[in-house]
């Protein structure tokens, strides 16, 4: 197969086999990952070699265009909205699935401490396609929808923090491994880390939003916008800068200094759906179905220490808000679906650690299969004891 | 020219208290719900609705949570003909719940060139206009500005 038709087939292929795993409700997400796992290497190996190769490629953009977005949830505006109950929740249960997951992996596997970190920075994520997704089809509505939908839409930016100073704890505790002055080569080279990426986001920024007062169209925006968020990209691969973090700060300031910076997002959202599908099926294809009977204890750990962390965060969370009872008692449980940002995330540690890289993605890999299929079923056992399913039934 | 010299400054306000059924009632002879917007007790802009916005009321949330947030499977249209609604509805739901905050306006001062501009890349045919205080000051519409430039040309 050239690689052309290739990529005519899988987004063929991801647009029908959503539909048909839309039928009984599943998330797109699930079904663009499955079909890279059977079009992949380790099961059918359909997949063109090119566009297996181009795997990097794809996933940073396609992280780069993510953490742009998700960028916008720092406006000044936002955070006095939000209320204190969302900030305390998801700042907490991120940090809490960060810390259990991590000190589990110590304690429990044994792991080096770099490896453990870069697991539980990951875990962090939650995915809100799925529990929008059930949200929806109960139609429910009440205090803990709303604080649930506002802890969803904004811990990937939580996650993306997480992730951006773990990972550059990790590699400096990697690269420095027998150098002197271990601790302080650490700090330095994760605040390097930071602060570049603040720096060049803040520019970047600045860049564009001065230069927008030439655009003149629709078509000018989107070069233009998609022209910056690649440029954020491939400065942050150059100066070994965090992609995700760049991008994040870049559109963070992007929103707040520009006067109407929401176009720039609105119109990267019309290049948006076919890149996603093809970075979720490059994810699957990723996967190495030879290593996973070797992950069975590594799995186990992940999946139980993560829901353990997500639930007694959102717990601590909701109990400094003074949030209601059923929020401090179920929100945790209606946080376990996993995608597309551990994933991505998963793909920056498999690039930067060679040898436990594998070993890392193939984990988050099949446990966010096993998190799409149980963290449904969760969220809407949490919706139901906290009383926000309505009576009436949307159906035809 | 500037918006202030083509805008009109006649324009029917809601506030954020205003509730659904007054805001259906309030424009029950129009054949299109205009965008409406929606302002505080000193005139301040705070948002606007527009129909798509009165959409809203058939679903569980309101989209504007969820705008940051990648990898949404994109919201099949709720099927507003399937989705019951009680008479408490018009009541309970309010401006507040279902207006748009995060909303493009356009300075009285600007001109009108740029503010035709502005339509073109946020595809909008309309905006409300505010002075440098944010206070409400008039609408104007992607007609006002195409029939002005008709005048000069001399066609009108």
């Amino acid at each position: 197969m050239n690689t052309v038709l290739g990529l005519g087939f899988i987004l063929l292929a991801g647009f029908f086999l959503a539909k048909l795993l839309g039928k009984i409700k599943f998330p797109s997400v699930t079904a663009y990952l499955l079909l890279g796992i059977l079009i992949g290497p380790s099961v059918g190996s359909f997949l063109p070699s090119d566009l297996l190769n181009a795997s990097a490629l794809i996933s940073n953009i396609v992280l780069g265009v993510i953490a742009f977005g998700i960028g916008q949830n720092f406006s000044l505006q936002n955070f006095s909205r939000i209320g204190k109950s969302v900030l305390w929740i998801s700042v907490l249960e991120a940090t809490g699935a960060w810390i259990f997951v991590t000190v589990a992996f110590l304690l429990i596997l044994h792991q080096p401490f770099y490896i453990a970190l870069v697991f539980g920075a990951i875990a962090s994520a939650t995915a809100p396609a799925a529990t929008v997704m059930v949200i929806r089809e109960f139609r429910s509505k009440g205090n803990f929808t709303d604080t649930l939908l506002g802890v969803v839409a904004i811990d990937d930016a939580w996650c993306l923090i997480i992730f951006a100073v773990s990972l550059a704890v990790a590699q400096a505790i990697y690269n420095h491994m027998l150098a002197g002055f271990f601790l302080f080569k650490v700090f330095s080279a994760s605040l390097l880390t930071i602060l570049g990426a603040f720096v060049l986001g803040a520019i970047v920024a600045a860049l564009l939003s001065s230069l927008s007062k030439f655009l003149r169209s629709q078509a000018e925006l989107l070069i233009l916008t998609i022209g910056f968020v690649f440029l954020t990209i491939g400065l942050a691969l150059r100066f070994h800068l965090s992609v995700l973090l760049s991008n994040m700060f870049f559109g963070a300031v992007l929103i707040n200094i520009d006067k109407t910076p929401l176009k720039f997002f609105e119109s990267l959202k019309t290049i948006d759906p076919p890149l996603f599908l093809l970075f979720f099926v490059l994810a699957g294809a990723n996967l190495e179905i030879s290593i996973l009977p070797k992950l069975g204890l590594i799995g186990i750990t992940y999946l139980i220490s993560r829901v353990l962390g997500k639930m007694c965060g959102a717990g601590v969370g909701a109990h400094f808000a003074r949030a209601q009872r059923n929020i401090k008692k179920y929100l945790g449980l209606a946080l376990i679906p996993q995608a597309g940002v551990a994933l991505g995330c998963a793909l920056i540690a498999k690039n930067d650690f060679p040898d436990v890289g594998n070993m890392i993605f193939t984990t988050i890999i099949a446990t966010t299969v096993i998190y799409e299929i149980i963290g449904p079923l969760c969220t809407k056992y949490a919706l139901h004891k906290a009383g926000d399913v309505a009576l009436q039934s949307s159906s035809p | 020219m500037q918006v202030k010299e083509l805008m009109s400054k006649n324009v029917i306000t809601v506030t954020r208290s205003t509730t659904l059924k007054a805001l259906l009632t309030m424009f029950i002879k129009f054949h299109i719900f205009p965008l409406v917007p929606v302002v505080d007790e000193q005139g301040h802009l705070a948002g606007i609705v527009s129909f798509q916005n009165l959409l809203n009321v058939f679903r569980p949330y309101n989209p504007e949570l969820l705008k940051a947030v990648p990898f949404l499977d994109e919201e099949g249209e709720d099927n507003i003909f399937h989705i019951d609604l009680t008479e408490e509805v018009g009541n309970l739901v309010l401006v507040e719940d279902i207006m748009e905050q995060k909303i493009v306006s356009l300075r009285e001062d600007m001109s009108i060139e740029e503010a035709f501009n502005l339509m073109k890349m946020h595809l909008k045919e309309e905006f409300p206009v505010v002075d440098k205080n944010n206070t409400l000051v008039g609408m104007i519409g992607v007609f006002d500005i195409i029939r002005e430039v008709f005048h000069q040309k001399g066609v009108i």
